[in-house]
């Protein structure tokens, strides 16, 4: 599970941040608005946790900006104990919870674990990463300029660089993607696939070979 | 061409069938110049047509001009059109490469629709170019040629059904539907083209 944190009180981010590691959870931290806004634009989160003051974007803003991209990523707002319109605002912005500063940590992984699970139906659906849009219910793949329907194994390799964003190797896509009952060249023609009908849709990502394995990066 | 065609075009009707014919044949060299082993052959089949007098009198009305022949020759660039139709996606701009580069014809336009479908799920790519026609007070010709591989061009034969007849049931359906089923051809278009690639580069 990968979240993005968003808080500027540095001390507070760092601790949370090991607490959360702690549990498993995969954590970006940032420190403003700008930042926040940059990465959830740009990866996939399963959830994210905003501060609603921050410099330079404060979190309602980041929230809007979200929702209005149709990004429904969980989002748990942080507000101030007594800002009871904070919250109103927060969560008719579309934000899925808050918790209020000071909070205890049990009660934020709790918090974070429930809107995970709840939004899980929906997010595993839509995915959306840089201009591309793939829906995993029925394997289509969109940008403004086009779309395909990917077959369900393409869909699901697409996926996984969605979501994970890191370097595969193609022995490591074998396993998670056909229980190793594959040989390599069937990854490398999927592989082969994936980047011509990304390149197709004129995406501005694509998958390519790196000294780490195969990676989703930016085409030039 | 039809007697009501033929005298719609009057002078104009035997050299408009002789380019067409020349045409042809021209498209023919430049595929052969690609290959000759018919088992490569880039171009599963060439269709052409001369424009009914009935769709240039519809579309020169429609752009508020004269239902003349003369006007049907030199104000729309389809009284001539070719239809390429390829077996693989890669093969569409090959040839039209060499359509760019045969030396008598210019391209006035190229509009991909390919790369840049058309919203209802439309593709081909079209090439709008003039060739030489030296008739009366003509030097020059507009003919269109379409270029699209067989599962585009059995879509579009689909949707052509869908736009011309009328009082269909469940027209959005049948919408949603074609859309989908050309999202799904043109994937399957392009995984036949990287097998094809990587069975070439072995």
């Amino acid at each position: 599970m990968k979240i993005l944190y968003a808080e500027d009180e540095k001390q507070l981010s760092m601790a949370v941040t090991e607490i959360l590691k702690l549990e498993g959870y995969e954590v970006d931290a940032v420190y403003d608005g700008q930042e926040a806004w940059d990465m959830l634009r740009t990866n996939y989160y399963d959830a994210a946790v905003l501060d609603i003051m921050m410099p330079k974007m404060d979190g309602m803003e980041v929230l809007s900006k979200l929702r209005a991209s149709e990004n429904y990523v969980p989002v748990l707002m942080l507000t101030a104990k007594s800002a009871i319109d904070d919250k109103i605002d927060g969560l008719s912005l579309g934000a899925d919870d808050y918790l209020s500063k000071p909070f205890a940590m049990k009660e934020m992984i709790a918090r974070l674990n429930s809107m995970i699970r709840r939004t899980m139906s929906y997010k595993h659906k839509v995915l959306k990463h840089s201009n591309i849009t793939l829906d995993c219910d029925t394997s289509e793949l969109k940008t403004e300029d086009g779309s395909l329907r990917l077959s369900t194994k393409e869909s699901e390799l697409l996926a996984l660089f969605i979501k994970q964003n890191k370097p595969f190797s193609a022995e490591k896509i074998n396993e998670l993607l056909w229980n190793k009952q594959q040989s390599e060249s069937t990854v490398v023609l999927y592989i082969s696939y994936l980047r011509n009908k990304l390149s197709q849709i004129h995406s501005l990502v694509n998958i390519f070979q790196t000294d780490d394995g195969y990676a989703m990066e930016a085409t030039d | 061409m039809i007697t009501k065609d033929r005298e719609f075009y009057g002078i104009y009707a035997d050299p408009l069938e002789k380019t067409q014919q020349d045409l042809l044949q021209e498209i023919h060299i430049i595929l052969n110049k690609l290959t000759t082993d018919p088992e490569q052959a880039p171009a599963e089949h060439i269709r052409s047509r001369i424009k009914s007098s009935d769709s240039i009198r519809e579309k020169l009305t429609l752009h508020g001009l004269e239902a003349t022949p003369l006007n049907g020759l030199t104000e729309l660039s389809d009284a001539i059109g070719l239809r390429i139709v390829t077996h693989f996606v890669g093969d569409v701009y090959l040839i039209l490469i060499e359509i760019e580069n045969h030396e008598n014809w210019q391209i006035m336009t190229v509009k991909d629709y390919i790369s840049t479908p058309k919203p209802n799920g439309y593709r081909s790519l079209h090439v709008i170019v003039q060739i030489p026609f030296c008739f009366g007070e003509l030097e020059h010709l507009n003919i269109e040629i379409q270029l699209r591989t067989i599962a585009m061009d059995c879509w579009a034969s689909l949707e052509h059904q869908l736009k011309y007849k009328k009082n269909i049931r469940d027209t959005r359906l049948i919408v949603d539907e074609l859309k989908r089923c050309s999202d799904e051809m043109a994937s399957t278009d392009l995984t036949m083209q990287t097998i094809r690639d990587m069975i070439r580069s072995n």
